[in-house]
């Protein structure tokens, strides 16, 4: 039993796994023992390739395939065979409005979205939190975490009825207040409110999970001790619980920061027609109409390309800060 | 924490404005799935003036007969079945041994593989060049093309790698000295132990296959293989827009109100179904993924 | 005939050795425990025997057959882990037969062996359960099962009683023993409790640092330890260590010490290292406990006496060191006034300062 009090204990075992590291870095005779090592493991790569393969062949293909944003791309050329052309898709793209307001449409709808939406959820759970009855609390959280799995297209479907200007019950609602209906969805002031509420509905409850597993991971001796020294409920929310989860709300404000290009273009596409197209257009569904629906390919992947590479940037960003804030990436 | 007669005044008033509160929030979540559910069996009529708040207006199932008896309404719902399915289970055939190869320490080049995965959650090259290869590749209109095109993805392999992770070695090594080889190691010892981790990417997939429709809008032009949701809002978007079809019902005792809401209530059916699942694992799996790397 | 042997095995992470070059022979039917600190190798060692970790140089063999490059599976060889690694999704009697299904065996043969080893080791009655229904013990004895089923030419054991509570740890430790009597495998134990090693061993082998400190049974270790690390790893309590400096007397060599002076047994490598430092092992048991007019009688201060029952620790102080000394309360009337001990010449250990290892010739017969 004497070895239970060894102070070298965990030195020599730090040892070993720096020795492993080391390994790791240096493989000495590296190609001699692959050979062995193929024979032994190749189990191993077996089960590994069919996702490289399908990694290669519909994410990173296409990333190769994103050249065309340089070229005067054709369909019966092809992607390798298109004739270079330089930025001169850049500078249609930066000379068009409709692109610089897409752009500027996906920033601002993004920034309302992460005003309005992003307290929502933290809200709801100190909300959830202070909850004593569980069977109340267990159904109002099954019932709010419900709209996150409902597609889009449903959403939008709901949307569009409720707010239709004779059947939909919010015109039904201005009626009773002696107010003329209004066509909600043909008015492009109307647009960013519809949508960014529609996404808290549909993802507050949903994103209160986060924050509700932070909050259980607080000691309950926090507030034990609270209460023998005499706090009151409201007090402990605000000196113990949101304190307690403010890493936690940091980082998920840093990761939404870096998802700001991320507007999901879907709903919009849903949502929005051409009458509303100057407030709601984002930088998607603008490379959508050009590209899918409208067939300029290279433009349309010129904007994406531009899309992807800002977004990567801003992602990489808050990923790293995020990553020295708490130690622990989220990815 | 439960005895409520141990609380002071002030405490007792904020636990009741709070309950006020969530209770109101609730019913606000709930509440326009019962509109949609009652607009569905409402007549046409009544939908069409702004009648309906909260329960059905003349009671009919006219709507609902009118779905069921559109033949493409049934195709559609077949074929989301069919890339539920099909998609889910070929997903799970590329993740379950990719992510179990990458969590092992034996493996070559580990973290380059690792950063191969990782890389394709920070940088997509977008929807053009993801198109284009899509119809290079000939996988237009066809039900394969859908179901293998987004069969992987990068945070469902290290959501399960990083379960494997977290499995003792011992298993491993136990299983290997019994005689196990690695298909067997992965198919009969760490397959059991991750049935958890496994029913979450198995749910994620269901969700996401059943709920998508961007790419299925965009890749089937054959109405034959749409699915529900392409199908859906050819309905939603196409006919409200349609002055002639909106027009050709007014009298009738279904419009596109009351139709619209009977297949978002066909459609929403099976994920209620699952939904108890869902609700299980997906918490569990969001907060294991969110781990690390 | 020789079941295993080791021949100067080494594993190196790279550059980093953790095990220099083991030389072991296990016999056949033998109970080998491989004792020593955490890190030391020893677990390290006993998965390169597995196949668990590739050999980095040295050969090994099994029954004469080069093992070095082969297969885990292909050593026959069975393992008892740590934790146990028992399947949580398969009941007591899947996880027994786990090994033989791999091995596609046919199943009435399964059958009955699993039939057999239930029996063996008193699991008859829960074949069906699932682990997560098992007692720690009951788990332990799975773990074994697991094992005993395939009747591999060596069993390999990990430490396998360290995640059982004291009580159970003592009473598996029996069980071990017996089954081993009664199977007759040969096996090879590892674990950091000196008491398993000596209750279960026919020969330790005491291991530091990645190398071999001594190798024999456990009262050869006991009583003839090698070096001071052997000295103060086996016992409990601990052999205590008192520097010393050896000088000749009217009978033959003592060991002197602050003015206090031990008479040493008359050696001639003792006899020859007059004017030496060295360290004596003094044995807590080995001596006499003796009160202020005792002759002959090394003086101690006493800090605190324990009684346990029928022996008593008492914990001193010589020269600044701890000193432990442990005697029977019975016939023992006065523990308060003890000042000191006696102890006889030949049961004094002399170790080099220098290097810690025992000067030659000193042996102690049980």
């Amino acid at each position: 039993m004497s070895t239970e009090y060894d102070p070298t204990v965990g030195q020599t075992e730090e040892l070993v796994i720096e020795a492993r590291e080391a390994q790791r870095d240096r493989r000495p005779g590296r190609i001699r023992k692959i050979g062995g090592h193929l024979r032994q493991e190749w189990q191993l790569y077996v089960m590994l390739i069919p996702t490289v393969v399908w990694l290669v062949v519909f994410l990173y293909k296409p990333m190769y395939g994103l050249q065309i944003a340089f070229k005067d791309y054709s369909i019966f050329r092809g992607v390798a065979d298109s004739p270079w052309i330089g930025f001169e898709h850049f500078q249609t793209l930066f000379g068009s409005d409709q692109f610089l307001r897409a752009l500027k449409n996906t920033v601002i709808i993004s920034f309302y979205s992460l005003l309005f939406g992003f307290p929502m959820p933290i809200l709801l759970a100190l909300m959830f939190n202070e909850i004593l009855n569980q069977t109340f609390r267990k159904t109002a959280q099954t019932i709010v975490y419900l709209p996150h799995f409902i597609s889009s297209v449903i959403i939008a479907g709901i949307v569009i009825t409720a707010f239709s200007p004779s059947a939909g019950i919010v015109n039904t609602i201005l009626g009773w207040f002696g107010m003329d209906s209004i066509y909600f969805l043909t008015r492009p002031e109307w647009f960013r409110p519809i949508f960014v509420g529609t996404g808290i509905w549909q993802e507050a409850g949903f994103q209160s999970i986060v924050y509700l597993a932070a909050i259980a991971g607080v000691s309950p001796t926090l507030y034990e001790s609270a209460v023998v020294d005499g706090a009151s409920r409201w007090q402990m929310v605000w000196k113990i619980t949101v304190p307690s989860i403010m890493p936690t709300i940091i980082i998920m404000l840093i990761i939404r920061i870096g998802n700001i290009l991320e507007v999901s273009f879907e709903m919009i596409i849903l949502l929005y027609q051409p009458a509303t197209y100057q407030t709601a257009d984002v930088v998607n569904t603008y490379i959508y109409r050009q590209g899918l629906q409208g067939g300029q390919y290279d433009f349309a992947a010129a904007a994406g390309l531009f899309n992807a590479v800002v977004a990567f940037v801003l992602v990489m960003t808050a990923n790293t800060i995020s990553r020295r804030y708490s130690r622990t990436s989220l990815w | 924490m439960a005895n409520m007669n141990l609380y002071s005044r002030g405490d007792r008033l904020f636990v009741i404005v709070n309950m006020v509160l969530i209770a109101l929030f609730t019913i606000s979540t709930l509440y326009p799935f019962i509109y949609i559910a009652s607009m569905s069996m409402s007549t046409g009529f009544e939908a069409r003036a702004g009648n309906v708040i909260l329960t059905p207006v003349g009671f009919t199932l006219e709507a609902y007969r009118q779905v069921l008896s559109e033949p493409l309404f049934w195709s559609s719902y077949m074929n989301t079945f069919i890339y539920t399915i099909g998609g889910t289970l070929m997903s799970l055939a590329f993740i379950i041994p990719g992510a179990y190869a990458l969590s092992k320490p034996q493996l070559y080049g580990r973290r380059f593989w690792n950063l191969v995965v990782a890389f394709t959650m920070w940088f997509n090259a977008g929807l053009i060049p993801f198109f284009l290869n899509m119809r290079d590749l000939g996988l237009l209109d066809s039900y394969f093309g859908i179901m293998i095109g987004f069969a992987v993805n990068g945070f469902n392999i290290i959501l399960l790698r990083n379960f494997f992770e977290s499995i003792p070695r011992s298993f491993e090594e136990a299983a290997r000295m019994d005689g196990a080889n690695e298909f067997q190691v992965l198919w009969k010892v760490y397959v059991p132990l991750s049935k958890p981790a496994i029913a979450t990417v198995a749910l994620f997939c269901i969700v996401s296959r059943w709920n998508g429709f961007f790419w299925a809008m965009v890749l089937l032009q054959d109405e034959d293989k749409i699915p529900l949701q392409v199908y859906l809002r050819k309905v939603i978007v196409e006919l409200s827009d349609d002055e002639e079809f909106a027009t050709s019902l007014l009298a009738s005792a279904y419009s596109v109100e009351t139709v619209t809401a009977a297949i978002i209530v066909c459609s929403i059916i099976p994920i209620l179904l699952i939904y108890p699942f869902l609700q299980k694992y997906f918490s569990k799996g969001i907060l294991l993924g969110g781990v690390k790397e | 005939m020789t079941e295993v042997r080791l021949e100067g095995i080494v594993k190196a992470y790279g550059a980093v050795q953790v095990v220099h070059g083991i030389d072991l022979e296990v016999r056949e039917r033998e109970f080998v425990v491989l004792v020593g600190p955490s890190g030391c190798g020893k677990s390290t060692t006993l998965r390169m025997i597995a196949g668990l970790e590739e050999i980095s140089d040295g050969a090994l063999t099994i029954d004469g057959r080069h093992m070095n490059r082969v297969a885990p599976k292909d050593r026959d060889v069975a393992m008892v882990f740590q934790n146990y690694a028992l399947y949580p999704h398969l009941n007591v009697a899947e996880n027994i037969a786990f090994g033989l299904r791999i091995r596609k065996e046919p199943k009435d043969r399964i059958a009955a062996s699993v039939k057999e080893v239930g029996g063996i080791l008193g699991l008859t009655d829960y074949l069906e359960r699932r682990p997560a229904d098992l007692s720690g013990g009951q788990r332990q004895r799975v773990a074994m099962g697991r094992a005993i089923v395939r009747r591999p030419k060596v069993f390999l054991f990990d430490e396998p009683l360290s995640n059982l509570d004291a009580k159970l740890r003592t009473q598996m430790r029996a069980e071990i023993k017996r089954l081993h009597k009664r199977l007759g495998a040969t096996s090879i134990y590892v674990t950091h409790d000196q008491v398993e090693a000596m209750t279960l061993a026919d020969r330790i082998v005491v291991m530091h640092d990645g190398r071999i400190e001594q190798i024999g049974s456990p009262m050869e270790l006991f009583l003839n330890p090698a070096n001071t690390f052997v000295a103060s790893f086996l016992g409990s309590p601990p052999m205590n260590m008192v520097k010393a400096r050896i000088v000749a007397g009217d009978r033959g060599p003592v060991a002197e010490f602050g003015g206090q002076k031990v008479p040493l047994a008359p050696l001639a490598s003792l006899t020859n290292a007059v004017g030496r430092d060295v360290i004596l092992g003094i044995r807590p048991e080995f001596v006499t406990v003796a009160h202020e007019d005792a002759p002959g009688r090394v003086g101690v201060d006493v800090d605190l006496v324990e009684t346990l029952g029928s022996e008593a620790l008492i914990h001193a102080t010589l020269r600044g060191e701890p000193f432990v000394i442990r005697t029977d309360t019975v016939g023992q009337k006065l523990l308060d006034g003890i000042s000191g001990f006696t102890i006889e010449p030949h049961l004094v250990r002399v170790f080099d300062a220098e290097t810690g290892k025992a000067l030659p010739g000193q042996v102690l017969e049980q």
